[in-house]
């Protein structure tokens, strides 16, 4: 299902970004984040178009408007262009426009979300277009001048040849005369067919690896303004409380300390001259919170609540076929399990952040986010001021993983307490603590999952029955279908981006009772296909097993209409050497799932020794989606989400008591180390003809191959999480 | 995807098309276009609107569509010989074109209303008055919506 975007017919003018267009911090924004290539955005060369600012001396400014956490994005995009662009790629570098720019030019870039493993595959056309009506604006300006024809002249690697004469220029040389070039349509032009790409496919470099590296790389941990101030915060900590009182005189004298101030209604915050100060002033601050009624509710009393979901009359129906309740009630032999997945803190490497500066003329934010676009709503909603009077500046991200996307709450602590100093710049930093306590939190689900076989042993029926938190009831109602929240079913879906791969099963029903907690949830990575892989994913080899087959026969058996979910999962399988002999002491454990459009499947190959303590040796991972622009880049984020997801599932749970999170900090929440990391075998296999995702849906079979491959070398079936809530260690 | 330009051409070409900027609010975002050339059509029964006198404030960028705060003043003496009779406000992306409706009188004083409104995606926004002698007169917005991360439109 993929959708044309086209660009929009801008009225032609050359638009100059520069520092009078929009404001004095612009050139910050805009040289950030590619900070040694030192391609800050030409004061004075105007732009080919919106996408490209060619300069002089043939470096080219691609800009992109997704944000850059780690995943690689910004160097696909900017391959993308640059394949239609026909530049040098060497030269090439990146600016994000800013929100205030893209509010002006009516959204020129697209959408500035970063999420949802949409980045590349949601821009891919209008990016590339962006490319394409460069080049011809480029070409079209050398013919110009040379008083030729446009069709005689070429563009290869920012250089323009006039192929009957043999006269070339470069990029650099025509890029003045290029801007006043009328602009051709971006829908009318003609891309490159994908056999002809020479940029796109390629397992460049990444843009920002060097940076990063040599630790040049800007994060707003390291940004500072001259006279900035740094906060520290406390929000209530049972969700809903409020704030009742504190007392500033205890703490207003101590050695740095500017001010005391309540954000909002359920929060306060110590601003000092150094972050430690500020802090040490705030754990000393005597603060009387109203708690609510919050504050009686523990994990005992959610799960409780979940249990009863399990059983209940009704629930949303997320997939039907036939009538499971039927089925079951006539089935030769029945199945069940009852399966649980945690609460999940984002544990992003920085904590939030945000510097904000406030005068009522003018209030600016710089920060690391996902959206640049939604801290800007936040603060136009923060500061009461008008979007001319306003501007964001994207700095790199310290990880964002869903948390730094559709929730801006520090962009909006950071305005209020500027906005409570007029005119001194303030560094908002949450501490550990407080970013493991006020998270948005992967949602809270059981699941319990009936199957119904026939005398002959052939799977005839399935219910899934969910109980646990929707996300979108509470992040964005709107989304609700007839109260339904179509995303608890990721990867259990009858059609689309998300859609089940097993259709040979007769009935089945897939539901869910909403049951919604106080703590509030939020997309983590993978959102609900983390939990639905597991159990879906861990209950298929449970059935197998009561039916005596292989795993991967009674998988195959049942996906006689999906031939890219099953081209993955045989890829994983084979590879891994499923059917032959594994060596000893190994078992293996498989997985496969459709997510973001993408299909992914693995084998896991894990030893265990003493019943609990797990050496994962190997995961073979297989990765359809569809065009992979840059595969190392797609290998390494298979493995960085595997690293995420093997976290979660070994040590990784967000509880509560008193109606608090109890994790705090990486003592009592855990992630796993290098020593402990598996080889992993990438099959990155498009099979092209759609365009699907890979920062998201590559995590979800990591934790159901290895709890497969467990019980494969146990015999038990683990179907709570964390393991080390078992005494399950990962060696 | 309807074609705005047989629209414009039909509604009476110039002044319709003063509306909006072909395709602009079409771009890059998955809701489509609804039929709000047509409704507008329905209303003025063809007449044309010309761009002015119609003050339309809305936030050009917001996070959440469901409480968008729009406002709509028009020039007016709001007499009895010379009032605005109708505002009406459009959006092109709307599952229902016509968001809102006021009819008003010379005793409401001034024509001005306040409200907030959900908007489903990235849109334009149209509002158009009526006068009593008439005529049609129009303001237009280009409102950015933000969605939230990693959620696919099911």
């Amino acid at each position: 299902m993929s959708t044309v975007k086209t660009m929009p017919d801008l009225s032609r003018r050359s638009f100059i970004i520069g520092t009078a267009a929009v404001g004095s911090g612009l050139a910050l924004g805009l040289n950030i984040p590619f900070a040694s290539r030192g391609a800050r955005a030409a004061e004075a060369t105007p732009e080919v178009n919106a996408w490209v600012v060619i300069k002089p001396d043939d470096t080219v400014v691609i800009r992109v408007a997704r944000s850059e956490m780690g995943q690689g994005t910004l160097t696909g995009l900017a391959q993308m262009v640059a394949e239609e662009l026909e530049c040098d790629w060497s030269k090439v570098t990146t600016e994000y426009p800013t929100p205030g720019q893209s509010v002006a030019r009516k959204r020129v870039w697209g959408d500035f979300s970063t999420g949802g493993s949409r980045g590349i595959r949601e821009s891919h056309d209008y990016v590339r277009r962006g490319g394409v009506v460069a080049r011809m604006m480029l070409v079209q300006a050398a013919a110009d001048e040379w008083k030729v024809a446009a069709a005689e002249c070429s563009a290869a690697n920012s250089i323009i040849t006039h192929g009957p004469s043999g006269r070339t220029t470069t990029y650099g040389k025509v890029a003045e005369a290029a801007a006043k070039v009328t602009q051709p349509q971006a829908k009318d032009v003609v891309l490159k067919d994908p056999k002809d790409w020479k940029l796109i496919g390629k397992s460049v470099h990444r843009l920002d690896t060097i940076d990063k590296v040599t630790g040049k790389m800007i994060y707003t941990s390291d940004f500072t303004l001259p006279g900035m101030l740094q906060a520290a915060i406390k929000e209530c900590p049972v969700f809903g409380g409020k704030l009742k009182s504190f007392d500033a005189g205890k703490v207003s004298g101590m050695r740095g300390v500017k001010h005391v101030l309540q954000v909002g209604d359920s929060a306060v915050a110590v601003v000092a001259d150094s972050w430690w100060r500020a802090k040490v002033a705030l754990d000393a601050l005597p603060i009387v919170w109203d708690e609510g009624a919050n504050a009686k509710v523990s994990s005992a009393t959610i799960g409780e609540m979940l249990k009863e979901g399990l059983g209940a009359e009704q629930a949303f129906v997320g997939n039907k076929a036939g009538d499971a309740k039927a089925a079951l009630s006539g089935a030769a032999k029945k199945v069940e399990a009852v399966y649980a997945y945690p609460n999940l803190n984002h544990a992003t490497m920085e904590p939030m952040n945000t510097v904000a500066r406030y005068t009522p003329d003018r209030c600016e934010v710089w920060l690391g986010t996902q959206n640049g676009e939604a801290s800007f709503a936040a603060v136009l909603a923060a500061s009461g001021l008008p979007a001319d009077k306003c501007e964001v500046y994207k700095l790199m991200l310290g990880s964002g993983f869903g948390r730094r996307g559709a929730f801006q709450d520090y962009v909006r602590q950071a305005v209020l307490i500027a906005k409570q100093i007029p005119g001194t710049p303030v560094k908002l930093q949450w501490s550990r603590e407080e970013d493991m306590t006020q998270g948005r939190y992967h949602p809270l689900t059981q699941c319990k999952l009936t199957g119904g076989f026939d005398a002959a042993n052939n799977l005839t029926a399935l219910h899934v029955r969910i109980s646990g938190q929707s996300i979108l009831s509470s992040v964005r109602p709107e989304a609700l279908v007839n109260g339904m929240d179509p995303a608890v079913f990721q990867g259990m879906h009858a059609s689309g981006e998300f859609e089940f791969g097993y259709n040979a099963i007769p009935n089945l029903l897939v539901d869910h009772a909403m049951r919604n907690t106080h703590v509030p949830p939020g997309f983590w990575r993978g959102v609900n296909i983390n939990q639905n892989a597991v159990y879906m994913e861990c209950f298929i080899d449970e059935l197998a097993q009561a039916a005596g087959q292989d795993p991967l026969e009674f998988r195959r058996k049942l996906m006689t209409k999906n031939p890219k979910h099953l081209a993955v999962l045989n890829a994983a399988a084979e590879r891994a050497g499923w059917g032959k002999p594994a060596p000893k002491g190994v078992f293996r454990g498989l997985a496969q799932m459709k997510g973001y459009n993408s299909f992914v499947a693995a084998c896991a190959e894990i030893s265990v020794t003493g019943g609990n303590k797990v050496k994962v040796h190997r995961i073979v991972a297989a990765t359809d989606c569809g065009y992979a622009v840059n595969p190392s880049l797609i290998e390494r984020q298979i493995a960085g989400s595997f690293v995420y997801g093997l976290s979660a599932l070994f040590y990784q749970e967000c509880t509560v008591k008193n109606g608090r999170i109890e994790q705090t900090n990486f003592h009592n929440y855990q992630s796993m180390r290098i020593a402990q990391m598996p080889k992993i075998e990438a099959i990155v296999m498009p099979s092209g003809g759609f365009w699907g995702g890979v920062g998201e849906p590559t995590i979800c079979v990591a934790a159901p191959a290895v709890l497969n491959a467990f019980a494969a070398a146990t015999g038990k079936r683990v179907r709570s999480f964390p393991l080390k809530n078992h005494g399950i260690t990962l060696v | 995807m309807r074609s705005r330009r047989r629209f414009l051409s039909a509604a009476g070409g110039l002044a319709a098309a003063a509306l909006l900027s072909p395709r602009a609010s079409a771009q890059l975002t998955r809701t489509p276009l609804n039929n709000m050339p047509e409704i507008i059509r329905r209303l003025t029964g063809g007449a044309a609107i010309t761009a002015g006198r119609v003050k339309l404030e809305v936030p050009p960028l917001v996070e959440n569509g469901h409480l968008v705060p729009l406002s709509v003043t028009v020039e007016s003496p709001m007499t009895a010989s010379d009032y605005v009779s109708e505002i009406h406000v459009f959006t092109d992306k709307n599952p229902l074109p016509e968001m809102i409706s006021f009819h008003l009188g010379p005793r409401a004083g001034r024509a001005s209303i306040a409200t907030r409104v959900r908007l489903a995606d990235t849109e334009n926004v149209v509002a158009i008055a009526r006068m009593s002698d008439g005529s049609y007169w129009s303001d237009t917005a280009f409102v950015i919506v933000t969605m939230a991360a990693c959620l696919e439109e099911l």
